[in-house]
């Protein structure tokens, strides 16, 4: 497998608790991966240490090749904000902060020129379903909206990993599913690997694998196959998303 | 209440670290606060405490029952003034004034600890001989305006003729003899200046300081904002989570409020050494009191109450009390128009307008510059966001648009401060306006009958002590003037050339001493000289010293002096309260925006950006209003301004500009490692 992500034996404790008892795991190039397991079973651990944000206690994290937990902080920083993309639950957008600029942030601190940054960011408006917000404030949005406006900042660096941490815990299930579906459309048309921690069978069923995380280890790697990068996902009734354009992939 | 009480308590304790810290914030915020508010208090109380002390020498005519006759008049050693009061009693028995347990006898006289001791210090020639007679005894501190006062009692026969002196011109000179039926006095208008300008001062003192401790109390319950809205919607009642928050607010307070208390009366040994009017403080003119520090004690907490239920309305109101983040409304020009309204009142003002004009004109402009803030503030922020080009400078552009009044409120204290600055800074009076004057010429106001006998007598005293001097007599009319210039050649006079060794070695000393310090050689004349021959003339005319201008301008001179110590004083408080606000309002946007700034973080955002974002968020608008501010100080003070330029004027300004960045910077620059700590936990939640 083509990996862009590895990480071998990952082993996490917080100070007698073992967050993760050696846990591996490959993202492959343009692969959606959910992350599934009870509540305390160590998946965001899981996902920490992937992103770099947390250093694990013992084992190997590699992005294309190259060892990410053995970097200092000032480094994973940069990573982060370069090559890896975020959702969080809630609560990431800066609230006085129109949408379009909060889009256009790390894009900015990459040293984009502001007009650039922002011209680009708003690019991702229309797709994602949000003409017309670029200049609401994240307040004035609602939950889904706002999500996809999280869903906009992660990808406008065109990174080579999302990680969303439950993405979609604090919205209804439809508009949750609404998002999720867009999240993995998004990151698929892009070109990005998707990695994504889920409560929601539904959610699991439109990414390539899903994996299962039980007391920190993983439990079983189901592979879903035949689904190419950017390709139809099963799960997913209508085509209206396949006709979508995202901006990564019109450049 | 009791159950509710202990809820609060787990409350405040369960809230974490950083809700521990938060109310420790607020805890260190309403400290200070109450400091100073203890201070403002006791200022007021030890200016009161000085104008009774000295009420006994300002005394009422009795129309009926006088007891004793009092005479008071200023006489000066060196540069600094000596207070001379004559007793006779009138009836056998009456009651001492304050600060001698008895009457002084005929004949007798009462130092003051440091008259005393500098009697002894000088040469008797200087001072001493001025008050022969048996010493009575010590003036106690309650006689005392201040520690270091030169104050001598003396007793006199009735019919003295020191009790039969006429009146000076300058009411400051003293008073003549007058009968009173006791040492009751009245305050003497220079007291009740004092005592005016000390309520200015407190004023601008504690009007910022309210706010600030209100803004603290709101801090904390803005934090409180969502557990708060979470206990509605699980079924509190409004009157149980008002009950909670408030109780949570008051305890913090209560806290802070004692530990405000214990670190004034740390801070008193330090206070009382501020001089002013020439003189420092007992220490027990800056303790307020019990009943002063309780009433300190029990309405900050309550007004920390307050400010905590005005703050909860809105989620009492609303059981989904978290405000929408919205674009505010932008502010009002209005706010604007008040300010311009206020200045232009400006022009019409002059050294002639009414002193309560004055200050309700300065009162209006102070409070429009603090209504214009936010506006100015939020169109600064829309001018910083829209020519932002990188993330820092648009990051606290938006923030400025997003919450003017909150970003006014950090830099409010520091900006008006500048205000205070600006006017004082330019209107304080130039170094040369006073202290120039003559010191060397000693004039003393004689009848027009008696001049010639008494410049004879004159020259025949300043010499037989030996101080070489001109006598010539002034002025027309039923009162001559006798100058006696000390060091001058006496032309034509007796004392000519005749200057004893010891003056000789004391003029070139003081020669040199002049024109070292730039001052002319010609006619500069010993301060020692100058004394001896005070002493020499001292009684010619019963009642009456030789002044020189120099003396008659000391209090001109101190009055501009406290002007300066009451601006460093106040100008020092306005920045504590100001850069402890802005340090606090630092910390809790911090602890208020944790999450979003971890999350930042986590996806990689530099902390740095955050920092400068931060920084820029304070500065910008410090620099553009307290500019502003200080510019329409010095406006204000344009109509009263005596000179135009002025150094110390502008040195203090300068210094203020420099504190004032300089303390905004660290205080921000402080909570730079709790935006780490509270950054680098990787599963941020809410409170
Ligand atoms: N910062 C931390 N400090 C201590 N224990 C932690 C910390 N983060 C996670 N844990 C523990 O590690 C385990 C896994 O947590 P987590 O990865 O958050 O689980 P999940 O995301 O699957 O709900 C849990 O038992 C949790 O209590
Ligand atoms: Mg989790």
């Amino acid at each position: 497998m083509n990996a862009v992500l590895e990480g071998y034996d990952l082993v996490k404790r917080f100070g007698a608790a073992v967050a993760l008892a050696g846990v591996g795991l490959a993202v492959g190039r343009g692969e959606a991966v959910a992350i599934m397991g009870p509540s305390g079973s160590g998946k965001s651990t899981l996902l920490h240490c992937l992103a770099g944000i947390m250093k694990p206690d013992a084992g190997e994290v590699r992005l294309l090749g190259q060892r990410v937990d053995t970097m200092r902080e000032r480094e994973r920083s940069a990573l982060r904000r370069t090559r890896f993309g975020f959702v969080f639950q809630f609560g990431q957008l800066l609230p006085e902060l129109p949408a379009e600029e909060n889009v256009a942030l790390p894009l900015m601190l990459g040293g984009v020129p502001r007009g650039d940054a922002v011209r680009r960011a708003r690019e991702w408006f229309g797709p994602l379903g949000l003409g017309g917000m670029e200049e609401r404030r994240p307040g004035e949005l609602s939950g889904g909206q706002a999500q996809r406006v999280a869903i906009a900042r992660a990808l406008v660096t065109r990174p080579a990993v999302v990680f969303a941490d439950e993405p979609t815990g604090a919205l209804d299930q439809a508009t949750g599913h609404d998002t999720m579906r867009l999240l993995v459309e998004a990151t698929r048309g892009n070109e990005a690997s998707l990695v994504v921690v889920t409560h929601d069978p539904q959610v699991a069923r439109w990414c390539d694998r899903t994996v299962e995380v039980r007391d920190g280890r993983i439990l079983s790697g189901e592979v879903r196959d035949g689904h190419a990068p950017g390709g139809p996902y099963p799960g997913h009734g209508s085509g209206e998303a396949v006709t979508r354009v995202f901006p990564g992939v019109s450049r | 209440m009791s159950g509710l009480l202990g809820l609060s308590w787990r409350l405040l304790r369960g809230g974490g670290r950083s809700g521990l810290l938060g109310a420790g914030l607020t805890a260190a915020a309403v400290a200070v606060s109450a400091a100073l508010l203890l201070f403002a208090v006791s200022a007021n109380l030890a200016f009161q405490g000085r104008a009774d002390r000295e009420a006994w020498r300002n005394p009422v005519e009795a129309r009926t029952g006088a007891v004793a006759v009092e005479a008071v008049r200023r006489d000066y050693v060196r540069d600094r003034p000596i207070t001379v009061v004559d007793l006779a009693a009138l009836e056998p028995g009456a009651s001492p004034p304050p600060g001698l347990d008895r009457f002084p006898a005929p004949g007798e006289v009462w130092f003051s600890p440091a008259l005393a001791e500098l009697a002894r210090e000088l040469p008797d020639g200087q001072l001493a001989d001025r008050f022969p007679g048996k010493t009575g005894g010590v003036i106690g501190d309650e006689g005392l305006v201040h520690p270091g006062e030169l104050l001598v009692v003396r007793g006199q026969e009735p019919d003295s003729p020191v009790m039969a002196a006429t009146a000076t011109d300058d009411p400051r000179g003293g008073a003549a003899p007058t009968k009173i039926s006791d040492f009751t006095g009245k305050a003497t208008s220079d007291a009740e200046g004092y005592q005016a300008l000390a309520l200015i001062a407190t004023v601008l003192m504690v009007v910022p300081l309210l706010v600030f401790g209100g803004a603290a109390a709101r801090l904390t319950v803005a934090r409180r904002d969502q557990r708060l809205a979470a206990l509605r919607l699980v079924g509190a009642t409004p009157g149980q989570v008002v009950a909670m928050t408030v109780a949570e607010a008051v305890i913090t307070a209560f806290g802070g409020a004692l530990a405000g208390t214990v670190l004034y009366g740390l801070l008193i040994p330090v206070l009382t050494r501020i001089e002013i009017a020439g003189g420092s403080w007992f220490a027990s003119d800056m303790w307020p009191g019990v009943p002063y520090t309780l009433a300190v004690l029990a309405a900050v907490p309550l007004l920390v109450g307050l400010s905590a239920v005005v703050g909860l309305r809105r989620v009492v109101v609303s059981p989904l009390g978290v405000a929408k983040r919205e674009t505010p409304p932008a502010m009002r020009f209005v706010r604007v128009l008040a300010l311009l309204a206020a200045l232009a009142a400006v022009p019409a003002l002059g050294a002639g307008t009414a002193a309560g004009v004055v200050a309700v004109v300065l009162g209006l402009a102070f409070l429009a510059i603090n209504l214009t803030g936010p506006w100015v503030v939020g169109m600064i922020g829309r001018i910083t966001a829209r020519t932002a080009r990188g993330p820092a400078r648009l990051l606290a552009g938006r923030r400025l648009v997003d919450d003017p009044k909150a970003a006014w409120r950090t830099v409010s204290g520091v900006a008006l401060t500048g205000f205070v600055a600006g006017f004082i800074g330019f209107l304080s009076p130039a170094g040369g306006l006073f202290g120039d004057a003559d010191a060397t010429t000693l004039r003393l106001s004689v009848p027009a009958a008696r001049a010639p006998q008494l410049t004879a007598e004159a020259r025949e005293r300043l010499s037989a002590a030996g101080v070489p001097a001109r006598v010539e007599v002034t002025g027309g009319g039923g009162r001559r003037v006798l100058t006696v210039a000390v060091g001058k050649a006496a032309g034509d006079e007796a004392g000519d050339g005749k200057a004893a060794g010891k003056d000789k070695d004391e003029e070139k000393a003081a020669r040199e001493g002049a024109s070292a310090s730039g001052r002319s050689v010609e006619g500069s004349a010993s301060a020692a000289a100058v004394d001896r021959a005070r002493t020499a003339l001292d009684g010619l005319v019963p009642g009456r010293g030789a002044t020189t201008a120099a003396d008659e301008e000391v209090f001109s001179v101190l009055l501009l002096g406290d002007i300066g110590t009451g601006t460093v004083v106040v100008l020092t408080v306005s920045f504590l309260v100001a850069i402890v606000s802005a340090g606090i309002t630092a910390a809790s946007s911090v602890l208020d925006r944790r999450q979003t700034y971890a999350l930042l973080r986590l996806a990689g955002t530099p902390l740095e950006v955050l920092d400068r974002a931060r920084r820029a968020e304070t500065l910008i608008p410090l620099a553009v209003m307290g500019g502003g501010s200080i510019a329409v100080g010095v406006f204000c003070a344009v109509p009263f301004a005596f000179s135009s330029v002025n150094v110390s004027g502008m040195v203090i300004l300068l210094v203020c500009v420099v504190l004032g960045f300089a303390g905004v910077t660290g205080a921000g620059a402080a909570s730079a490692p709790l935006l780490r700590s509270v950054t680098a936990d990787p599963a941020p939640r809410p409170d």
